[in-house]
């Protein structure tokens, strides 16, 4: 099992394979450096699309040797983005990531339907690896950044990635916490009644390879000790590995205030797409961006 | 386990004996039943209505009612009025349709001012004897409450679970029925059934176990659920099959008694005290286990 995000980069190492990744406008510094030190760590291999000038200029800023990366002249942001796109749709690239271009713009390129990267029946939504000083493993949060209030069938599908995740972490069932205000089903709460009908899922075999309960709080999810002050009778036990979240501004402060706050480090991915699709923010540390590389490797 | 109506009639013996008033008395076959009841000492009854109409169809069918209590009351309004008030009063414990429509009574039932209510909803409980199942199984609603909601589907179960504690059942096993065991966001009834299983693990419902959906095999065959993979406390060991709504419900019903031969007794639930409202086409049989379970449910 995957414990830590140094571990997964570990284990993306030792399967000496170079992913080959397409970056879709590829002129940023951010970019340049988390990619050039993964490619010199040999588990990736940069297919850097954009302004082939303002790559190598990026490059002799940062002292990076340029003849690291392939580069792929393009005109503009929109097209480095469906460049990047149809390489990996044709099974030129493993990886996409997004550059210098806007989210929405890239994006439009990921989920174009005839030469986007959605999968059949793919619901397009992020998930975490969080690593955390206070707790004892990962954790894997969905979604911070792409589904602003999921419904019922977007919860189903954004817990089944971030369990296909964990499993890919070598956690066989994860323990899934669907999180609340509280662990009471409530009809004035919708989310908790999506959530009991998800746990009813689980159950049934309907989502898979998890063990599943919520509502939840967060120290129910995440603290034993809560579990006996509660007198909560849950199967997930203080012990989450997945926190499934009922809005993204819900999930996205809670990441955030980790990262700020409590010492955080992460990986995210997004998801629903055939191939792992990488959309870091400006705000993320170094270390989280190269974590994202080597995440996005891991799930090639 | 009670496996046989007759089953409940220790647990009516043992109990200081129960007064039961038949409202509107001047029937014959609500009369036949309760005047056997009383000689098998299950009740003691009150007769209100019209006496000369009572003596007559006596007399006609040879039935003793020396020593009875008969208050003479012609007009039937007024009967049901005075039988009504009787069990309000705390002087009769159990209340029975006499010759009088069942949704007349059902309006001095619900009378706001001496009427019968408890603030819960009414709900029919119907608990069969079939030949072919190990224990007595009660099924609800399939007579009363047409197309429950949530709220209500809880209060229906509440009222049977208050009942079969009353019979002796500590924890009855609830099966919420569904037409499939999964979980389909296109049938209602399987999303509530999710909900109410949640509730019930979160203690918003207690006093009994309950699972669901549950298709009808699953419920009450071990060896069904067991095919299809199915972990359940409840599956093939119901107590209590919870209708999705009275089409489903009164079908079942009179499957159970036309096809499968089984005997019923029912009583109408969530009032001061059960209420026993068989129809004409009841059998004696039924009008006399429906008296005994009424007893058996009005145990304090």
């Amino acid at each position: 099992m995957i414990s830590s995000l140094d571990q997964m980069v570990e284990k993306v190492h030792s399967m000496k394979k170079r992913h080959r990744i397409a970056v879709a406008w590829a002129q940023d510094q951010n970019t340049v450096s988390a990619l050039a030190r993964a490619v010199n760590d040999g588990f990736a291999e940069a297919l850097m699309i954009g302004d082939n000038g303002a790559i190598s200029e990026e490059c002799r800023k940062l002292g990076v040797d340029p003849s690291v990366f392939k580069l792929l002249q393009s005109p503009d942001e929109t097209s480095a983005s469906k460049e990047a796109v149809s390489l990996a749709a044709r099974g030129d690239a493993d990886v996409v990531m997004k550059g210098l271009v806007g989210t929405d713009k890239f994006l439009k390129a990921v989920m174009d339907k005839e030469h986007g990267l959605m999968a059949p029946g793919g619901v397009m939504s992020y998930v975490c690896a969080v690593q955390l000083p206070a707790y004892h493993k990962l954790l894997f949060i969905t979604d911070t950044a792409v589904i602003p209030f999921p419904d019922l069938e977007q919860k189903i599908a954004m817990a089944q990635y971030a369990i296909d995740m964990a499993n890919r972490f070598g956690v066989e069932k994860p323990k899934v916490a669907l999180i609340g205000a509280s662990e009471k089903v409530s009809k004035h709460f919708s989310n908790s009644t999506d959530y009991a009908v998800m746990c009813k899922m689980a159950e049934r075999g309907q989502i898979k390879n998890c063990i599943m309960d919520g509502p939840l709080d967060i120290f129910l999810a995440c603290d034993p000790k809560s579990i006996s002050i509660k007198g909560v009778d849950t199967p997930v036990a203080g012990d989450a590995d997945v926190l499934v979240f009922p809005s993204l501004e819900a999930c996205n402060p809670f990441y955030k205030g980790l990262m700020l706050f409590a010492g955080g480090e992460l990986a995210g991915l997004i998801r629903g797409t055939t191939r792992p699709v990488v959309v870091m923010s400006r705000s993320e540390s170094e270390k989280s961006k190269y974590y994202c590389i080597a995440l996005s490797c891991l799930m090639a | 386990m009670l496996r046989k109506l007759e089953d409940l009639k220790p647990i009516v013996i043992n109990e200081p004996v129960k007064k039961l008033v038949l409202a509107a008395a001047q029937d014959q076959h609500s009369l036949s039943a309760v005047l056997r009841a009383a000689m098998d000492k299950i009740i003691e009854p009150i007769l209100i209505g019209d006496k000369e109409a009572i003596q007559n169809i006596a007399t006609t069918n040879g039935f003793d009612i020396t020593g009875l209590r008969i208050i003479h009351e012609p007009q039937t309004d007024m009967a049901v009025e005075m039988s009504v008030k009787m069990v309000s009063s705390k002087q009769a414990d159990v209340l029975m349709k006499g010759k009088i429509g069942t949704s007349q009574l059902l309006k001095c039932v619900l009378n706001k001012e001496w009427g019968l209510r408890t603030g819960h909803l009414l709900s029919h409980f119907a608990l069969f004897e079939v030949d072919t199942y190990h224990k007595l199984i009660a099924v609800t609603d399939v007579a009363m409450n047409i197309a429950p909601n949530l709220q209500d589907k809880i209060a229906i179960v509440n009222n049977s679970v208050d009942c079969l504690h009353k019979l002796g059942i500590p924890i009855p096993k609830v099966a919420v029925l569904g037409a499939v065991e999964m979980v389909n966001e296109n049938m209602e009834a399987t999303l509530d059934a999710a909900l109410l299983s949640k509730m019930n693990q979160r203690d918003q419902i207690r006093g009994c176990i309950i699972d669901g959906p549950l298709a009808f095999d699953n419920a009450v065959s071990l060896e069904s659920s067991q095919h299809k993979g199915i972990r359940s406390e409840v599956a093939g060991d119901t107590d209590l099959l919870l209708m999705p709504d009275i089409e489903v419900g009164n079908v079942l019903y009179k499957s159970l008694v036309f096809f499968a031969k089984a005997k019923v007794a029912s009583v109408i639930l969530g009032a001061q005290a059960p209420i026993v409202l068989t129809s004409r086409s009841d059998s004696e049989q039924a009008k006399y286990d429906s008296i005994l379970l009424a007893a058996a449910a009005s145990k304090k």
